[in-house]
Formats: C-alpha cells, structure tokens, sequence
C-alpha cells in the first residue's frame, strides 16, 4: 500500500483534548438550561410486588414540586427492541423499576418529593434464578413477553440455535472430550460520569431537543419517537461530551422518555442526573451466563466440535444483553478451526435487573468457557498449551463452518508473538514454592473488525465542507464516546487532502446537521466511518482536482495534496484558493460534497450462516500472574497482547484503547461482581464494588499485528472491544497454572482462591495420610 | 431561612469571593452549582473517583467530602485556576495530552490537579519520585477508559523532570 | 441532608457549645469523611453538627513531643501523621497504617480523632494504636480531662466510652523504652489500594540488645466487634528474640492472636476467610525472606 504515509501511523494527541484537560469541555452534568427543573425517579421498594395505589399529593404539596408521573399519567409505548419494557411501571418487576418521577426546581426539592409519595406494596416471592424460571409451575414474569408463542416456554426472553458441521461424527472422532458448566457474574460499566439527559420542548412548535449521552443517536431518536407516539423528525439529538460509554449506552433505557415526558407536560427543561447509587442499581450490566460447554479434540489435537448451552439471565425487561449470542455463537463456530458446532441460548426472563450490552458483547464470556476447555483438553492430551493452540489457529482465506471469510488473519502471528514475549513455555512448566506461586496463562479470541450487519444499515454518512480559507469540516455520522475516533477522522483527511490537522473540525453531536449512522458498537467506528470519509474525499477531490486542472491550465487527472497545497510537477495552487475560485467562478459552486458508505457484509440467513462482517480482528493475550497463599490475593504482574489490527493508524490511541480494554478484563475476571440476593443488589457503590487503581496496574505489552485488510481505511480493522475479550480467560488459565487448580466461575475472588487452595491442601494432607 | 447562612470569605483561582451559604453546602455544590465551575466532576460524591478533587491551601481533597463553611479564610484551586491568557494548559496538562492519558476525560482534571500538589509536596521535600510513588500518589483516582498506564506514564514524566 | 453547623475556634467555645445542645440531637465531626457518608444516606431533619475543624487550640491541632510519649492532638489529619519524621521514626506502625489509609485526598482531611471515635473494627489507626497502648485525653464539658486507655473506650461497633458532654482532646502514645524496634502493620483488601481492611494486624516490639522482645503490642482489626489487642501473644513473646522465633513458636503466636478474634461473616468476607488470613498473616510476621 502506499508509503508515502505521513500522518497516519504516527501518534496524534486527542483531537479535543485540551478541552477536556482543562475542564472546558460539557458534559451532560454540566448543562444547565434557563428554567430548568431537576427530575427525580421514584424505583420500587421491593424487587417484585403489586402496587395497589400511589399517592402523591404531599409530593404535590410541596413548594417547587411542578410535575409529577406515574403510569397512569402518561401515553405511551412500550420500549426495548422487544417491546416488553414499560416506561412507567404499573406493577414492580425488578428493583430498578420507576415508579414515579418528579420534576421541581432544585435537586433538593426532587429529592424531598420522592419521599412524600405513598406507594402501597404488595409484595410477591420473586423468581432470580432463570433454571427456577422455566419451570413449568413458575409464573409468568413479564406479562408482555411473547415466549410461549415463539419459543414453548413463557419465560424464555430470546433464544438462539446455530450449528455446524456433523456432531455425531466429530464426537466419535475426537481422542478426548471435555465438559464443564461456568458461570460467569454480573458487571456493570462504571462510566465515570453517571447517566445523565436534558430534555427541553418547546410548546410553540412541539419540538423536542435531549441532550442525550447516547452511543446511536439516529436509533435513539427513532426509538424515543415510538415511546413518546412522536414523529421522529420532531426531535433533535445533541450529544454533549460523554463521559464514558462502553456499551451501556447503545439502547434507549426508560428513564430517557420520562425526562422527556416531564419536559413536554411541565413546557420546560428538565433534567436528570443519577447518583453513583442509582447508576449501580439502574444502568445496564453485563449479565450473567450459564454456559455449558464440551469440547472434544482429535488424538493430534484438532479440535473436533464444540456443543454448548447458554443460559443466559435476562432479567426482567429486554435490552441488548439478550442478542449477545449473535456475538458468541460466531466465537463457538470460528475461534480456531472447530469441525462442528452446536450451539444454543436462551434469555431467561427473571426478576433481576435487565441485561444490556457491555464491551466485548457477550465474547469474553464465550472466550473464557472456550480457553479454559482448551487447557484442559491440551492437558488431557498431553500437549503444551501453546501447541494445542497453534494446531488449530485461525489462517489467512479460512472460510469458517459459519462462513466468516477471514480474507486476511493475524491470529498465529499474535499467538506467537505473546508466547514468546511472555516466555510462556518455560514459565507454564516451571514449579514454584513458597508464599508467593507464578503461573502464566494463555487465550486468544475473535471479533468483528469491520461493524456487523445488525441493523438493516451497518452504515455511515459523511459531509466535508471545505471553505473559503482552507479549512475543513468533517460533518459525520459516527460518534465520539471517548474512544479517539475523531482523532483519527482528522488524520485521514490530513493525509488525503494535505490539510493541516488544526484546521480541521469534526462535526458529529446534531442529529439535526449530521448525516446517518448506525451507532458506535461492534468495533466499528473507524472502520465504517472511516471508509464513509475516505468515499467522500474521493468525491471532493474529484471536485478539486477539476478545478485545479482548469486553474493551472494542465491536463484533467490526479494531483499531490500536500501542505494545504495541490500539485503535479513544478505547478502548484493553494487549496483554499481552489475552493474560493470554485464559489466565485463558474459554474459558482461550494466545495460540499456528501458521501454514504454501507459495508459490503451481509446479512447472516434465518441458520446465522454469512459473512457478518467486513472483516475479523485476532488476538492473544498471556498473562503472568502471582498468587498469595496466605490471602489468595492474584497479581497480575504482566500481561503481554498481540492484535491484529489490520493497520496501526493512531498507534497512542490504540494502545490507550488496548490498556483500558485490558484493565476492564482484569477487573472482571479479580474483583468486580454485582451482588445480588433475592433481587436487591447488595454492593451499590464504589465501596463495595471494587474497580481497579493505578497501584493495581500491571505492565502491559503491546505487539500490534499488521495484516493490511483491504475492506478498512488503510488496511486497518476494528480494535475497540478486542483487548477485554480474552483478558479474563487468559488470567484464570494463569492461575490454574500457578496452583494446579481449576475455575470455573469469576471474579477470581481472594476468598474463592484461598478456599480452593485449603481444599487442596487439606486433600493432599489426607492422601498422604491415607497411604 | 435568610438568617442561618453563614458568611465566608476564601480565594478561588486567586479571586477574593465574599458569600452566604447554607449551612450543610458541600464544597463541591459551592463550586459548581453556586461559581459555575464545572471542570470539577461528580463522579459518586462518596470520596472513592477523586474526580472532584480540588486543591485547599495547596492540598489535593475531595470537593465531595468537603464543608464549605470549612474554606473560609482558605485558598481553593480548581481546574480552571490553572489556565490564563498567556498560558492555557499546565505543564501536566501538556504531559497528559502528550502521553495520550486522555480518553473521555471524566477523571482527569482531579487527576491533573492531584498531580500538582504531589509535585509541589515532592519539590518541598527535594525529592524525585519513584513510579512506584507515582502510583500510590494516583491511588484516589478512578479511571475506567485508559487502565491508567497513560496517565502514570504523563505524571512520571512531570514529576521527573521538575525543571519543566 | 439539611443540617445547622456550628464551629467553635477555641476550646471554650466549643465547650459552650457544648453545653448549648446538651438537652438537643447534636454530632461532633472533624474531616467529616465519616460523617458526611452517613449523613448523606439519614433522613434526619433538625441536626446541628459541632464543626471541630475550626479549632485553633494546638493542645487539639499539634503533635507534641516530649520524654514521656507523644502526644497527637484529635484533629492531626491523617497525612501529618504519615509525614511526621518522629512516628515514622518511633512507631512505624502508626505511620504505615496512616499512608494505608483512604486515598492521599482523603489523608488530607481525616483526622485521628475522627478514627477513633468512629470505632469501626477496621478503622487503621485505631489498630495501629491499640498495639501502641495508647491512650485518650478526654476533654469534659465542665473543663476537666478523663483519661483511658484507648483499649478500654472502645465497647463496639461503632460504640465508645464516650459521654454526651465530652470530646476526644487528645492521644498519648507512650515513649518506647528501647530504640531498637520490630514495627510494622499489615492490612489485607481486595485490591492494593483505597480498601478498607478485612483484615488487619498491627505489632509494635520493642527489643533489647540481644534482640530479645523486652515491650510488645499486637493488636487486630476487622476480626471483632472492635480492635482487640492480642495480650496472650504478646505475653507469649516476651524475651523471645525476635530474628530467631522457631517455626513452632510461629505457629503458636498465630494461634493465639486468632484466639483472640470472633470475626463473622458479611458482605465483603466470610468468618472462614478472615481467620484464614489473620492465621497465615500473623505467621507471616517472623518470617525472614
Ligand atoms: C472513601 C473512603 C475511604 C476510607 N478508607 C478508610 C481506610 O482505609 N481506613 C480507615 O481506617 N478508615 C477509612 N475511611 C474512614 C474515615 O476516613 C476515617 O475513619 C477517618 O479517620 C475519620 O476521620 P474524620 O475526621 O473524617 O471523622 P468525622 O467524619 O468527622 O467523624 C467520624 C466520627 O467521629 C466523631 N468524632 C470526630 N472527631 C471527634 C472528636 N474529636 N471527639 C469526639 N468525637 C469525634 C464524629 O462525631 C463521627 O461520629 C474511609 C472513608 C472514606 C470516605
Ligand atoms: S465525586 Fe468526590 S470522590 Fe467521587
Ligand atoms: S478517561 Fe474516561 S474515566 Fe478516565
């Protein structure tokens, strides 16, 4: 590919970061509207009950209080992708549900309101177990769930079934065979800035502005249009900066349509702000997953099939948490070659919170059922970890049982480079003693690289206005959640059309000025806006090269963009110059153009067989861990990651994207757990759910892989979710190795550690003594 | 009401303030609600993100768990304090860019203004801190986009060279 | 949280203010890093808090050194002690669990007196303090001092020997008697950082020339209703040398200081794991590596 590349490859600071270094930059806490109300939400008491009245005319009373909602005040639709979820609740379903919601003009006032409304309870023995829920007995728990129609059984949410090759035969094939149930806790984001909306119609033309932190404006703006029984175009999305994404903000969740609800009733702005307590209780999580896996391997340690069975708890409502499969079952089919592959899962309605979608979709979930399976089939077979591995590595133009086509693949160089950067075949034998016991651990893992065809449109617009002194608007569909892709949208315009980066601005928070986009989700953003950009370059330049060619009086064809100047030969022009003849001259037109990519993926079948995305990102990851006997305290003290990222474009920004990704998976796989008992969440606060700190933080390598796709922006493919995936995974094979022991449940807690390690202990102690 | 305020007299960003406040008010509430400064950030008003953090007489604490009544007579430095016309960004807050610690950025004004007075501690006592000292200085903060490699690199990077 | 706020600058101040709200619901706070947190979650209306953060008064605000002992004032924050050369000097245990404490933002403001009255069984320098045998210097509201050991005014959790018309002064640490020491404190969380302890011990021994344990103190946290010092292992100790405590004395010193502790199972760890812990922490203090 061209080498002439002189921006992209080379570290670029964040596009608006001196805004945010400086405090200048708005977040959704730091708006404030003139008028503007303070809304509160009102969640039941009890985690399931009837409520038999709601009283609210002390809350009425009181001075400042303007607005209050219950169920029956309001006119709308249910929402979730599944319609199943009530904005307002009539009856209580999980611990999150609103009951009431006030708007009053202070914070203060809100708050005082929500405790002088009387809700009167009746409670009800809730089902928090899904296995308990699909028992025939059990009752229905959400009232509009279509489960008995599609799937046999009232309390199944969703359910998903996908397979591949000949199961029976593999099975009789394979040397070994492993099967093994884990279960896997439920986390939440912790976006550092909790959730947050301002909502403001005006009642002289019934339009309605929410400055919304949401990952997909357009779908929100059509999903908050269906709520409200509003005509979509009516409403108008601003995002202001965003504090932190990840996944949780890639639905529309109900707190959302109720600020806009007290807006429309009260005439005025409102706004609503959790509190880190609520933002635990009530944002999304990733949700907890039975999964029953075996895997079989041949005797030279092909794998011969997986078979495995998702349970998956959905909670009370439907959100995104529930297609994770579509994620999962492509890591079942195709992470290494697998000859068969059964795969099934369903979402089990419980009345626990509802599950969203988190980073790495469902995958590292799937990745660690999978490569704790594979140690434990290189075990039985007695080959090395790594060589199990490399036997059944991905290659380049694999089409899998799925049909990914891995048109370009990085995965044996990724798993070869962290084997031997981390030392992994020495340190994996290697015995320690002692206090303080090493192991090194290994996994590897698969995602989409290039979006995945979801949505009836995976796309992305893009306008680029170029004006009259050179400078650059890239007006983009795509979004900004703190993951760099504005940065790198910048730099591809700087390398294309020769622009300096400062005098370029990207345009992307107005679903009012910007033209469409799916959303940030699936690693996608630089791949699909990216191209989007790319295609309307191609459109500009066109534009410019013709009326360069006429200016300089040359032949019409290619030109050099380089330093604000277009050139061929000796002969140069300015580009701002260029643009101001464009308008004054004739024909008199604005250097504008307009450009829609849409990715060449397909749609999988009614059997989720297809190329779902443009391309596939790899990587592995070996960790290297110390144990303490005497606390069962885990260390991570290194963690080596290869990926393959079709081309590094920001290398800072990647590797920014690769540590946070990692210290998330290190925090899942150690410390963080919600806890829930009977339906209450136990641990709602920083306190109690422990992310991890600076003094917590290993080294972390990083060796990018260069495999140069030809679908992304200079060969470049998705690396957002990647670094997550295989993090826990690889870091519970560490500490099996360290201690000679299995697990199969996360977080890796002290407790749990030390608890194996004395049942250990003790076992040997009276083997010993037996003999 | 009126006669249970409190008058306090304090200095923000080197400006002399006179006010009346309530009793109960929280630093933090003071800061942004009242002075309109909202480079300080609530992450869980519970004393656990540090992304509030601002600096009292030079000392970095949580506007979060923080009297407001307590500041009178009493220097505050907030994130805005740190740029003037002639020099928007500090030296950190170059560093931070530069290092790409910067992701949404929710965490790092209290991370830039911690920094300052670790600086300025390590400078009274002659000392050039570890990167192990540069952690522990970092372990009131809380940061869920960057794993904090980025943002311990910046720090270190500041704090080593203090001629800068 | 609505309450009135009242901050007395001197001592006699505060003692009239004290006798102003004897018949009424009043709190005392210093860095309120406690209070605020508790404060937050209560619905209680119609509250006057006794802001003690004000005070001038050096016998509440200083660190004062003399032949006899330190003495640190109520309202000493957390980080003076952790910066202080002399208990970094004297009794290291004190000083490593105040740079364990919180955060850096939070040693700013916490104070020592805050800790103690608070009582919670895991509070760091409470444990660090009942190895030292300190004791309290309690200011009455007629202007006269009680005084205990800060063993005996713990009763609880979060309950002190405390009366409603008297304030926390002032700790005394009693001088070591040798200057050779085996001082130090261990504090077990989840994470490496910002934890509040499972489990935590502390041990402050005082050796003569020969090595010999001649003064010692053990005392541990989060394992009780309050900190317990362990006095059957300290007694045990006695003129043992310190380098050379056999594996089996070990084993027995850690049995003993487990002896010592009732934990209970909650929210952040079962009573199995933090005996385990205790055990395998309290073995841990004599070994060489
Ligand atoms: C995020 C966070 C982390 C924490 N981590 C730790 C930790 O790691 N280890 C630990 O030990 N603690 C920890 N704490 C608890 C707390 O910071 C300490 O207990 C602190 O020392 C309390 O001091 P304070 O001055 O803030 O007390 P305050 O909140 O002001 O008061 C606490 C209690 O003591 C009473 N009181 C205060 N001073 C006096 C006095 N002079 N006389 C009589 N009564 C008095 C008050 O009435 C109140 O009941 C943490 C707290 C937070 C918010
Ligand atoms: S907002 Fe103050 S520490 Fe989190
Ligand atoms: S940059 Fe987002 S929380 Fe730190």
């Amino acid at each position: 590919m061209d080498k002439n590349l002189n921006i992209i490859g080379k570290s670029k600071p964040k596009l608006d970061g001196k805004e945010r270094v400086s405090g200048r930059a708005v977040y959704g806490h730091d708006i404030e509207l003139p008028n503007m109300l303070h809304a509160r939400i009102l969640r039941s008491q009890y985690p399931c009950a009837r409520i038999k009245s709601i009283d609210c005319t002390k809350a009425l009373g009181l001075e400042g209080v303007k607005c209050i909602l219950t169920a029956q005040d309001v006119d709308v639709n249910r929402i979730g992708y599944k319609r199943d979820h009530p904005v307002l609740k009539k009856d209580a379903n999980c611990q999150r549900d609103e009951i009431a919601a006030v708007a009053a003009t202070s914070k203060e006032i809100a708050a005082k309101a929500l405790n002088l409304i009387h809700v009167e309870y009746e409670e009800i023995e809730g089902i928090f177990d899904p296995f308990e829920a699909m028992k025939e007995e059990s009752r229905q728990i959400n009232l509009h769930g279509k489960g008995k129609d599609l799937y046999g059984n009232k309390n199944i949410a969703e359910s998903f079934h996908y397979s591949h090759g000949e199961l029976e035969k593999q099975t009789k094939r394979s040397k070994v065979i492993v099967s093994r149930r884990y279960e896997l806790p439920r986390v939440t984001h912790c976006c550092m800035a909790t959730s947050n909306i301002t909502a403001d119609y005006s009642t002289m033309d019934g339009r309605l502005t929410l400055y919304a932190s949401t990952q997909v404006p357009f779908l929100y703006q059509r999903d908050m249009a269906h709520a409200l029984k509003m005509d979509p175009s009516l409403i108008r999305i601003i995002q202001p900066v965003i504090g932190g994404g990840f996944g949780s903000k890639l639905d529309m969740y109900p707190f959302e349509p109720i600020c806009a609800l007290l807006s429309i009733k009260t005439g005025k702005p409102v706004q609503l702000l959790y509190g880190r307590e609520e933002e635990f209780l009530a944002s999304p999580t990733r949700q907890t997953m039975i999964i029953d896996l075996t895997s079989g391997a041949d005797a030279d340690g092909k794998f011969t099939f997986r078979e495995v069975r998702i349970t998956m708890d959905n909670g009370a409502y439907t959100s995104w948490g529930a297609t994770t499969p579509f994620v999962m079952m492509q890591t079942y089919s195709s992470l290494y070659q697998v000859a068969a592959c059964d795969f099934q899962a369903k979402a089990i309605y419980t009345n626990n919170p509802f599950a969203g979608s988190f980073r790495g979709y469902g995958n590292p979930q799937a990745t660690f059922s999978i490569e704790r399976n594979n140690d434990l089939l290189a075990d039985e077979l007695g080959l090395g970890k790594d060589e199990i591995r490399l036997i059944n590595a991905n290659y380049p133009g694999e089409i899998t049982g799925q049909g990914l086509h891995f048109k370009t693949c990085g995965a044996k160089p990724a798993l070869t480079k962290v084997i031997e950067a981390s030392n992994f075949i020495r340190k994996n034998r290697e015995k320690h003693k002692g206090r303080y016991l090493k192991g090194v651990g290994l996994a590897s893992m698969l995602h989409v690289g290039g979006g995945a065809k979801i949505y009836r449109s995976d796309g992305c617009g893009t306008r680029l206005k170029l004006d009259h002194y050179g400078y650059l608007d890239i007006i983009t569909g795509s979004s900004e959640i703190g993951q760099g892709s504005e940065t790198v949208l910048a730099m591809i315009a700087s390398q294309e059309l020769g622009i300096p980066m400062k005098h370029i601005k990207v345009v992307n928070t107005d679903t009012d000025v910007k033209p469409w986009d799916v959303g940030v989700h699936a690693s996608r953003t630089s791949f699909v806006a990216g191209n989007s950009l790319l295609g309307a370059i191609r459109l500009m330049k066109q534009k410019l090269d013709r009326k360069a060619a006429q200016l300089m009086e040359c032949e019409a064809g290619e030109f050099l963009y380089e330093n604000g100047l277009i050139k061929r030969d000796k002969k140069e022009i300015r580009i701002d110059k260029v643009a101001r003849e464009m308008h004054f001259g004739s024909p008199n037109e604005l250097c504008i153009v307009e450009y829609f990519y849409e990715p060449e993926s397909s749609f999988q079948d009614k059997q989720f067989m297809g190329d779902v995305s443009g391309n596939y990102a790899f990587a592995s990851q070996a960790v290297e861990v110390e144990v303490d006997t005497f606390t069962g305290n885990v260390k991570v003290r290194d963690v080596y990651v290869s990926q393959d990222v079709g081309r590094v474009l920001n290398p800072m920004g990647l590797q920014g994207q690769i540590e946070g990704g990692v210290a998330t998976g290190i925090g899942y796989a150690l410390t963080e757990e919600m806890i829930y008992e009977k339906g209450y969440l136990m641990n709602p606060s920083f306190h109690e759910y422990k992310l991890l700190t600076a003094v917590d933080m290993p080294d972390i390598h990083f060796y990018p892989i260069e495999t140069l796709d030809e679908a992304g922006p200079y060969g470049s493919k998705g690396a957002g979710e990647a670094p997550l995936i295989p993090t826990a995974a690889a870091i519970a094979n560490a500490v099996s190795n360290a201690l000679g022991i299995e697990f199969l449940t996360l977080p890796l807690s002290p407790e749990k550690v030390l608890k194996a390690w004395s049942e250990k202990k003790q076992n040997e102690l009276a083997n010993s003594q037996s003999i | 009401m009126d006669e249970n305020l409190i008058p306090i007299s304090f200095t923000i960003n080197g400006e002399k303030v006179s006010k009346r406040i309530l009793p109960s008010l929280i630093l933090i509430d003071l800061i942004r609600d009242q002075l309109q400064l909202k480079g300080t950030k609530p992450g869980c008003l519970e004393g656990e993100c540090g992304a509030c953090t601002v600096l009292v007489n030079g000392s970095a604490v949580n506007s979060c768990l923080y009297m407001a009544v307590n500041i009178d007579g009493k220097e505050i430095l907030t994130i805005e304090g740190l740029s003037s016309i002639e020099q928007p960004l500090h030296p950190i807050q170059e560093k931070m860019l530069e290092h790409g610690a910067v992701q949404c950025g929710f965490c790092t004004c209290g991370i830039v203004l911690t920094t300052k007075a670790f600086g300025e501690e390590c400078k009274k006592e002659g000392k050039i801190p570890t990167r192990k000292e540069v952690k522990k200085s970092l372990e009131g903060h809380l940061c869920r986009c960057t794993g904090y490699v980025k943002i311990i690199d910046a720090a270190e990077d500041y704090l080593t060279h203090p001629s800068v | 949280m609505n309450f009135n706020i009242e901050s007395p600058t001197s001592k006699e101040e505060l003692l009239n203010c004290l006798r102003n709200h004897q018949s009424g619901y009043f709190r005392l706070a210093a860095g309120f890093t406690d209070l605020l947190i508790e404060l937050k979650k209560s619905k209680t209306e119609e509250l006057t808090v006794i802001n003690l953060s004000q005070i001038k008064d050096k016998q509440f605000t200083g660190i004062d050194i003399q032949p006899s002992g330190i003495r640190i004032g109520a309202l000493v924050n957390v980080a003076q002690i952790g910066k202080n050369q002399s208990i970094r000097k004297s009794f290291p245990v004190l000083q490593q669990a105040a740079d364990a404490l919180a955060s850096g933002q939070i040693r700013e403001v916490a104070t020592i007196g805050g800790n103690i009255c608070q009582a919670s069984p895991s509070g760091d320098l409470s444990c660090a303090l009942v190895a030292l045998k300190a004791s309290c210097e309690i200011l009455k509201m007629d202007g006269t001092i009680r005084h205990e050991s800060l063993n005996d005014f713990f009763r609880g959790p979060a309950v002190t020997s405390l009366q409603k018309n008297e304030v926390l002064k002032s700790i005394v640490i009693p001088a070591n008697q040798t200057n050779k020491l085996k001082s130090g404190f261990i504090k077990i969380g989840k994470r490496s950082a910002m934890e509040c302890s499972i489990v935590s011990i502390s041990y402050h021994f005082q050796l003569g020339a020969d090595a010999a344990i001649l003064h010692s103190g053990i005392a541990i946290g989060a394992v009780a209703p309050t900190v317990i010092f362990c006095r059957e292992a300290a007694d045990f100790l006695h003129k043992l040398n310190v380098n050379k405590i056999h594996e089996t004395d070990q084993l027995k010193v850690a049995e003993l200081i487990q002896q010592s502790a009732s934990p209970i199972d909650d929210q952040r760890a079962s009573a199995w794991y933090r005996n385990e812990v205790l055990f395998n922490s309290a073995k841990s203090i004599f070994e060489q590596d």
